[in-house]
């Protein structure tokens, strides 16, 4: 911005503090009459997470395919909430829904693999 | 269940102590009091309209500061016990169960229930003003993380009255915390707890992320923000990723206690180690939690009271945020001794290094804001001055630390314990009682006396400096953490009486802070101009104490100090024509959050004692607060511009 001893309107400010890629970042109002899909979305949820939690409790599968449908439950319950609380859908584009989600998918490995490999001297001690 | 059963349940042994009994009946006495004084002086209504269902950001930072006070007091009491019990060898000055009962206690509060309320009270305080806003992003929200802190810190708190503290450390590790061995509802206390606080937490977090990302003022970029803000910024970004995993290994080990879980348990295949690893996975962001909002305190304090811009702000930036990735790759430094592998240990005990130097950086750069500056020694500034030989020196015994090989030598002595001591007493303490002096005229509208703010600050630094350089001595002389008591002839004496006198020294200084606020309270110069230390930020354009909507105009920001740029070129947001002034959207008051966190501790306290009922009727209270919440459409109002205006022309801030 160059230095001015003019007082910008907040508009001009506005207008110079974000450039055309950035104009989403204005705020947005809209209100939903009634939250349909956050309720669906919920019990949805809530469904996934009691599943899992039978699997596990009545022993109905083998040790290796009970992780993998409940790793798949997980992922599923994963995108649920993405898709419904976290906005991904609502359209801003999608490049800029993408980069905090590689941050979050790199953060969240992070975490777990560094856990794992952090964990794994377990075997060797016990 | 019988009467005597319930009464051995709420009322065992450990809590029928006669110190526990005699601060039973003060605290009775002073509730009485409490109560009597508000009916007397019909301050209910008050009470009820002003604080309890207030959204605003300024009165939520004023009742996590009282919060923040009255958790410093207990977590001291406890400190002064400690030290009282380890002046002398095989002193029984209170019973070991008691005495694990203290430093768990002391722990836990200053962490949880001192510092990090006492950094949202300075969020609260200031964000909004500095980035010229009406008030946080979610006010309601606010209000939530603020009742919830309150609950968990209350239901915490209770735990030495009925039922007996937690006692297995500020870190809660299996198996001490297990239900096997450690039976009655103390760690059940300090699981629900932190739970309940730690949700607050994460909401704050997001509370603030989106305040700063999308409420700045016009023409305030990201690389014109005020370094607070920026510290702010990533300090709500660090909540955001590391109280989940708490959550998580808190949730899990109340499930082993109270549900017959075995995540972390010894027996059915648990891995106590997993709770260790989830623990510092949050606990060492945990520690940038604790110091990076004292970091942009000091970039403030420094800058203005040097009279000069602040060095290297880029730099600044770039070192803050190198810190905040950093600090998730450097967790296992804190059990390098649980024996996982050389490659992960050298891993992380460099990464720890590493982290070293975008501090030192940040040391250098304030350094260099001083260097030709026109220093003015207020106690704001003594705090900072007093700063940056402790946290360097803090720093580096944490160097010395992280060398593997080292650590397993200094694990858990009490070296440990005087380098945590002197990063989070010299860094945060320092710094909060820095802010508290910086920004108290905001807040309340009168300065704090800064004879008596002196005297209370060489009384904490030489207090300090007293207590721990012996524990460092101690620790290499072989003194563990934890030790109840100790034999003599090992030539601890001698270093622990000197160690307890330090103790002693930095409770006066608490005793003359409080006396300080006090005194100021009722006698202290107003500060009648809004900006008492001629600063550079925008909160000091504002009159102090300051109005419910902030800016009745929102400032436009054309430079980094935005406020000094103004005053520079004559400007000032003092004079406002009338015409300028609009309708405000302001938010409305709300009972929801209040009510939602007597929920919490309804089911929390249920939960402690396993009294299914009562945590039924909580649940259902949460669940109904929510419902309402969340279709309660009717949550602002607008403030009419003729009212802003009667106020503003009250101030003599209004043209003609």
């Amino acid at each position: 911005m160059s230095e001015t001893n003019q007082a910008l309107t907040a508009e001009q400010a506005y207008q110079e503090d974000n450039d055309s890629a950035l104009g989403f970042l204005k705020p947005q109002f809209h209100e939903e009459k009634f939250p349909t899909v956050q309720i669906w979305g919920y019990i949805g949820s809530l469904v996934l997470t009691f599943a899992a939690y039978l699997l596990v409790m009545n022993h109905v599968l083998p040790p290796v395919a009970l992780l993998s449908v409940i790793l798949t439950l997980a992922v599923i319950q994963a995108g649920l909430q993405l898709g419904v609380f976290m906005h991904l859908k609502e359209g801003r584009g999608l490049a800029w829904q993408l980069i905090p989600l590689y941050l979050v998918f790199l953060i969240a490995i992070g975490m777990v693999g560094m856990s794992i490999w952090i964990m794994l001297f377990k075997s060797g001690v016990s | 269940m019988s009467f005597s059963h319930l009464a051995h349940t709420l009322f065992p042994p450990s809590v029928r102590l006669p110190d526990i009994l005699l601060i039973d009946v003060g605290l009775v006495l002073a509730g009485l009091g409490i109560l009597g004084l508000l009916t007397k002086t019909r301050r209910w209504g008050w009470l009820w309209r002003e604080w309890l269902t207030t959204v605003d950001h300024k009165k939520i930072a004023v009742m996590y500061m009282i919060a923040a006070l009255v958790m410093l007091l207990r977590g001291g009491i406890d400190a002064e016990m400690l030290r009282a019990q380890l002046a002398a060898p095989g002193a029984h000055f209170m019973p070991a169960s008691q005495y694990d009962e203290v430093f768990t206690t002391h722990g836990t509060i200053m962490i949880f229930f001192m510092a990090m309320p006492f950094i949202f009270a300075l969020f609260n305080a200031v964000v909004p003003l500095m980035i010229g806003a009406r008030d946080v992003a979610f006010p309601r929200l606010n209000a939530m993380s603020y009742w919830l802190f309150a609950a968990g810190a209350i239901l915490f708190n209770l735990s030495f009255i009925i039922g007996g503290s937690p006692n297995a450390g500020w870190t809660g590790y299996p198996p001490y915390s297990e239900l096997l061995f450690n039976p009655g509802p103390g760690e059940n206390y300090y699981f629900l707890s932190l739970l309940i606080a730690g949700m607050g937490t994460t909401m704050t977090g997001i509370n603030f992320l989106v305040t700063i990302v999308r409420m700045r003022a016009p023409g305030m970029t990201l690389m014109r923000m005020p370094l607070f803000i920026w510290s702010a910024m990533v300090t709500s970004a660090l909540v955001l990723f590391a109280f989940p995993p708490l959550t998580v290994a808190l949730a899990m080990s109340l499930f082993d206690r109270v549900f017959g879980s075995s995540f972390f348990t010894l027996a059915h295949g648990g891995m106590p180690m997993m709770y260790v690893n989830l623990f510092w996975l949050f606990g060492h962001p945990e520690v940038y939690i604790l110091v990076i909002p004292l970091f942009g305190v000091f970039s403030e304090v420094v800058a203005t009271f040097s009279k000069k811009q602040l060095f290297g702000y880029p730099i600044m930036v770039v070192s803050i945020l190198a810190i905040m990735f950093l600090s998730y790759g450097t967790w296992v430094h804190h059990f390098f001794t649980m024996g996982a592998g050389p490659g992960v240990n050298v891993f992380f005990g460099l990464s720890t290094m590493l982290i070293a130097i975008p501090t030192g950086v940040k040391i250098f750069n304030w350094i260099f804001t001083m260097w030709g500056g026109r220093v003015q020694y207020t106690v704001a500034m003594l705090y900072q001055l007093a700063f940056i030989p402790t946290f360097v020196i803090g720093g580096a015994t944490g160097v010395l630390l992280a060398v593997v090989p080292a650590d397993y030598q200094f694990h858990n002595s009490y070296f440990l314990i005087a380098h945590f001591h002197n990063v989070i007493i010299g860094g945060t303490l320092f710094g909060l009682l820095s802010a508290l002096y910086y920004w108290w005229p905001k807040m309340f509208g009168m300065k704090l006396n800064e004879q008596q703010g002196k005297w209370a600050f060489w009384l904490f630094f030489i207090g300090f400096w007293v207590t721990f350089t012996p524990q460092y001595l101690l620790g290499l002389k072989g003194m563990t953490r934890r030790i109840y008591t100790y034999p003599s002839g090992l030539g601890w004496h001698n270093l622990n009486v000197i160690s307890t006198v330090g103790a002693l020294i930095m409770g006066a200084g608490f005793v003359v802070l409080v006396f300080n606020l006090v005194w100021s309270y009722v006698y202290g110069e107003r500060d009648l101009t809004g900006d008492p230390w001629d600063g550079r930020t925008l909160e000091w354009s504002l009159p102090s104490p300051v109005p419910e909507y902030n800016f009745a105009r929102i400032p436009v920001v054309h430079s980094r100090d935005a406020w000094w740029d103004m005053k520079q070129k004559g400007q000032s947001l003092a004079a406002l024509r009338p015409e300028d002034v609009h309708d405000i959207e302001m938010p409305k008051n709300s009972p929801i959050p209040f009510l939602l966190g007597v929920a919490f501790f309804v089911v929390g306290f249920g939960m402690t004692f396993k009294w299914w009922p009562i945590v039924i009727v909580g649940g259902l209270g949460i669940v109904l607060c929510l419902l309402f919440t969340g279709f309660d459409y009717d949550d602002h109002h607008h403030l009419q511009a003729d009212t802003v205006r009667q106020s503003e022309a009250s101030l003599g801030r209004l043209q003609g």
